[in-house]
């Protein structure tokens, strides 16, 4: 343990955040419980589909969300060390390895129950206790490597579990007309997604044997949409100086916009957030005690390190004000959402996942964001495993400095795989781009 | 020409595509068209009267490139990216794809930045092969590729030019295929190098001139056919997007091991398929897309109804191979997905087979020598020891 953990909090991390602990363990508890209930379960990477999975009362388990839960908590060693016995690479995406590394322990626990042996995981045992699934939807956008980790998993489980691919298009954005959210690529690639979108529906109805409930869905989607609707409206009052909460108030928040069952608690939960982000605007009150610096922070988040970088950038009195992963993604645009009729718009949001736009849409985004926030300096982390966050931060870094002036730092680590994070590097970048904004800002005076 | 001096007009192009492709420009006045691999139909730019060419990782070290992609990507993509930075792409008119793999996409994205003169052009290929869709789109992708060409080159493809390229490349193919079956019964004895600078040069070559010197270097071996080479009859397997180095195929040779089969792309993968010549190309051009998937399965694509283990233990059988070595490019997340897989069914088959991670930066081949020896000291083992027969217990992996 480093002395910095033990040092009282400097983060002045929103409270309402607390309640999305609450949720999220409310959530696992239900996937835990799963097949004791009788409930069908699907695995599922990548795009948001649980509204879909959830109105037909089936249980959803988002693969990454699964390995970030057991980073958060420290728990990931064993499902990574099952996934290395079987042969899958340590420089594999560190998310699916862990996924597969829990499907791994989960067969290896049913030939044992077969056998006799044991087959029993033990309450403490998060990886094996993940439900094996009934079905696996696969609709990853951009990542490759999204696709096969379902294919993979579904070829662990001896190919026995039906499977559904939902292809999404990368927006390659070379046509005159082209830009985000618009443009006949753009219109063409919704259309074939939708169109994917129906045949998934007919899928789940084949596994569920029942007729899809739309309604049920319609209702979920007024409340994401309401839900994602109070986010936006909270990160956009995150402009004011200091900034109310931080890039990691909202990393905080992804599970609850993202994963979490579509009833109205995650609009209480929004609703909250945006209420206690106001009042901290009306009071001056900032998610970092003396903010000093604003930065951006590009690239996926370190799961085993989000209260620690929290913390870290908070001591540097740096507010992290906002991120692509964080920014651009889930469900980031509710205006394209009719919640009477919602599957067009739920695939145009699966098709605005923050890497799925080729670097001259992404980086006018990123730049945009960074002009709107007011930023000093960008934090850039490059994860070793996530090549889909990796494959732009050249690009964007250039921009950063070219079109905006402003600094940019990386840092190598990883999302769930701590052993590729350098601690004193992170340090040391950190606070060589501090101090070049300090001696900019002196030369400016 | 002799066989020598053919196999070395191969190495040749081989060695400097980029070279080959300006010749072919000075003299014919033609667009050349880049592709990236592996599933863009070179035929849809040769009825358009343009040279395709596969792009290839260069043996050049990586300077400009690393200030736009990380290290931890493979040599494929770090070199792409490099030479487009150091401008070796000048000869190129344009670049076409339709894969995705992500690292790819990333390589994509720095050369349409690094080159902004040249068009890059990009339709995604689906790569979820048995949907009901997925003949449907992979048409649809073919037709928006080559709607793009057309604009860009500013001529129309005809069906009727496309189906004489699609016959000029079957051509090509069959040729190809012929020496393999030939390296398979012994009657071509071709090393792993010579083999790979045909299929490589074959993606650079202007077909029908590649054609020409295939026919004759047929016409060579068969009408002298060389002794059957002695050694442990090897299958490789892996390296997709890029060539494997030619030294590391002498060296596994050197140790003993005589290659009779192969997987890689630079290899039996890129010519195992024909197009049907009849009807409308482009329906042809997407059942062999398919087709091919199902011929020899990709990991980097997905189709749950056809497993590339069970392809490369039947393969083996066929080439009476008695082990194989897997070439993997370091990083290659497709390959590091579908590994496991391979091993337990080589392992469960009593199949010995030899991981070994390759590099774009030069490699200490003299450990990688050691290796391999011992791998194959371990398949004469076997094999003196009677142990033809599977077993699994006798399954053994080296990595
Ligand atoms: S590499 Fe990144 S984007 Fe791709 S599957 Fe893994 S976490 Fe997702
Ligand atoms: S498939 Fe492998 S070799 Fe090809 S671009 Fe992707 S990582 Fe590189």
């Amino acid at each position: 343990m480093n002395a910095e953990a033990k040092k009282p909090s400097v983060a002045n991390k929103l409270a309402a955040t607390r309640m999305a602990g609450r949720l999220v363990n409310e959530y696992w508890e239900m996937v835990w419980r799963a097949k004791e209930e009788g409930k069908l379960v699907c695995w599922y990477e990548g795009s948001a589909i649980n509204p879909f999975l959830e109105a037909a009362d089936i249980v959803w388990v988002h693969g990454e969300a699964y390995s970030a839960m057991l980073a958060a908590r420290h728990q990931e060693g064993p499902a990574q060390q099952a996934a290395e016995d079987r042969g899958y690479m340590k420089e594999l995406c560190s998310y699916a390895r862990t996924h597969l590394g829990c499907a791994v322990s989960n067969q290896r626990n049913r030939n044992d129950a077969d056998t006799g042996l044991t087959g029993i995981p033990s309450d403490d045992d998060i990886a094996s206790k993940l439900p094996p699934p009934d079905m696996i939807i696969s609709a990853y956008a951009y990542c490759s490597t999204g696709q096969q980790w379902d294919e993979m998993t579904s070829r662990l489980f001896g190919k026995k579990i039906p499977i559904f691919n939902v292809s999404i298009p990368w927006i390659w954005a070379s046509k005159k007309d082209a830009g985000y959210i618009r443009g006949q690529e753009w219109e063409e690639t919704s259309a074939y997604v939708a169109r994917q979108l129906h045949d998934m529906v007919k899928f789940i109805e084949e596994r569920t044997g029942k007729p899809y409930p739309w309604d049920r869905l319609r209702e979920l989607m007024t409340n994401v949409k309401r839900a994602s609707e109070l986010r936006l409206e909270a990160m956009d009052m995150c402009t004011a100086t200091p900034a109310p909460a931080s890039f990691f108030d909202w990393v905080v928040s992804i599970a609850p916009i993202n994963q979490l069952p579509c009833t109205t608690d995650i609009v209480d939960y929004f609703t909250a957030v945006r209420d206690e982000v106001a009042e901290r605007v009306k009071n001056g009150v900032g998610a970092v005690p003396r903010e000093k610096y604003r930065l951006f922070f590009d690239g996926i988040m370190n799961w085993n390190k989000v209260g620690w970088l929290a913390e870290k950038f908070a001591r540097y009195d740096a507010a992290v004000v906002a991120g692509r992963y964080t920014h651009m993604a889930f469900w980031q645009e509710p205006g394209l959402i009719d919640a009477s009729d919602p599957v067009m718009g739920m695939g145009q949001n699966y098709l605005i996942c923050p890497n799925n736009h080729s670097s001259p849409i992404l980086i006018d985004l990123i730049m945009d964001l960074c002009g709107k926030y007011e930023v000093d300096g960008m934090v850039i982390h490059a994860s070793r495993t996530c090549r889909a966050f990796t494959n732009p931060q050249f690009l964007i870094a250039d921009a950063a400095s070219k079109r905006l002036g402003i600094q940019t730092t990386m840092f190598e680590g990883d999302v769930v795989d701590e052993s590729f994070y350098k601690d004193e590097l992170v340090n040391s970048r950190v606070e060589a781009m501090l101090e070049a904004i300090d001696a900019r800002r002196m030369s400016a005076a | 020409m002799d066989s020598a001096q053919i196999l070395s007009r191969f190495a040749d192009v081989a060695s400097q595509p980029l070279a080959y492709a300006k010749a072919w420009k000075d003299r014919t006045g033609g667009a050349v068209i880049g592709s990236f691999p592996m599933n863009f139909p070179g035929e849809l730019a040769h009825a358009a009267g343009a040279l395709p060419l596969i792009i290839q990782e260069s043996e050049e070290a990586i300077t400009v490139g690393h200030g736009l992609l990380f290290p931890f990507y493979c040599g494929f993509t770090r070199s792409t990216v490099d030479q487009a930075a150091k401008g070796d792409f000048a000869v190129l008119d344009a670049i076409m794809f339709g894969d995705h793999c992500v690292q790819l996409l990333g390589a994509a994205d720095a050369v349409r930045v690094a080159i902004p003169e040249t068009r890059v052009i990009f339709f995604q290929l689906i790569s979820s092969m048995c949907d009901p869709w997925t003949l449907g789109r992979a048409r649809e992708t073919f037709l928006a590729l080559k709607d793009e060409l057309e604009e860009f080159l500013e001529r129309p493809i005809e069906d009727e030019a496309l189906r004489a390229s699609i016959r000029v490349f079957n051509a090509n193919r069959t040729l190809i295929r012929r020496l393999y079956e030939m390296r398979t019964a012994g009657t071509a004895a071709l090393t792993a190098a010579e083999m790979q600078h045909i299929v490589k040069s074959s993606m650079v070559m202007d077909k029908a001139e590649h054609t020409a010197l295939l026919e004759q270097l047929l016409a060579v071996i068969e009408a002298n056919p060389p002794a059957a080479p002695r050694g442990v009859r090897l299958h490789l397997s892996g390296h997709f997007c890029q060539a494997p180095k030619p030294e590391i195929l002498s060296m596994i040779e050197d140790c003993g091991a005589v290659v009779v089969g192969d997987d890689l792309f630079h290899g039996f993968r890129y010519i195992s398929t024909d197009v049907n010549e009849t009807g409308d190309p482009l329906d042809g051009l997407a059942e062999w897309y398919l087709a091919r998937n199902t011929g020899v399965p990709c990991p980097t694509r997905v189709q749950n109804d056809v497993d590339w283990d069970a392809f490369l233990i039947d393969a083996m059988r066929k080439e009476s191979a008695d082990g194989m070595i897997v070439l993997m490019a370091k990083f290659c997340e497709p390959h590091m997905y579908y590994y496991p897989e391979v091993k337990e069914a080589f392992e469960r088959h009593g199949m010995p087979h030899l991981l070994i991670e390759t590099e774009h930066e030069s490699m200490a081949l003299e450990g990688l020598k050691t290796r391999v020896e011992t791998f194959l000291e371990i398949v004469k083992r076997r094999q003196d020891a009677g142990a033809l027969a599977p077993q699994a217990s006798r399954g053994r992996t080296l990595t």
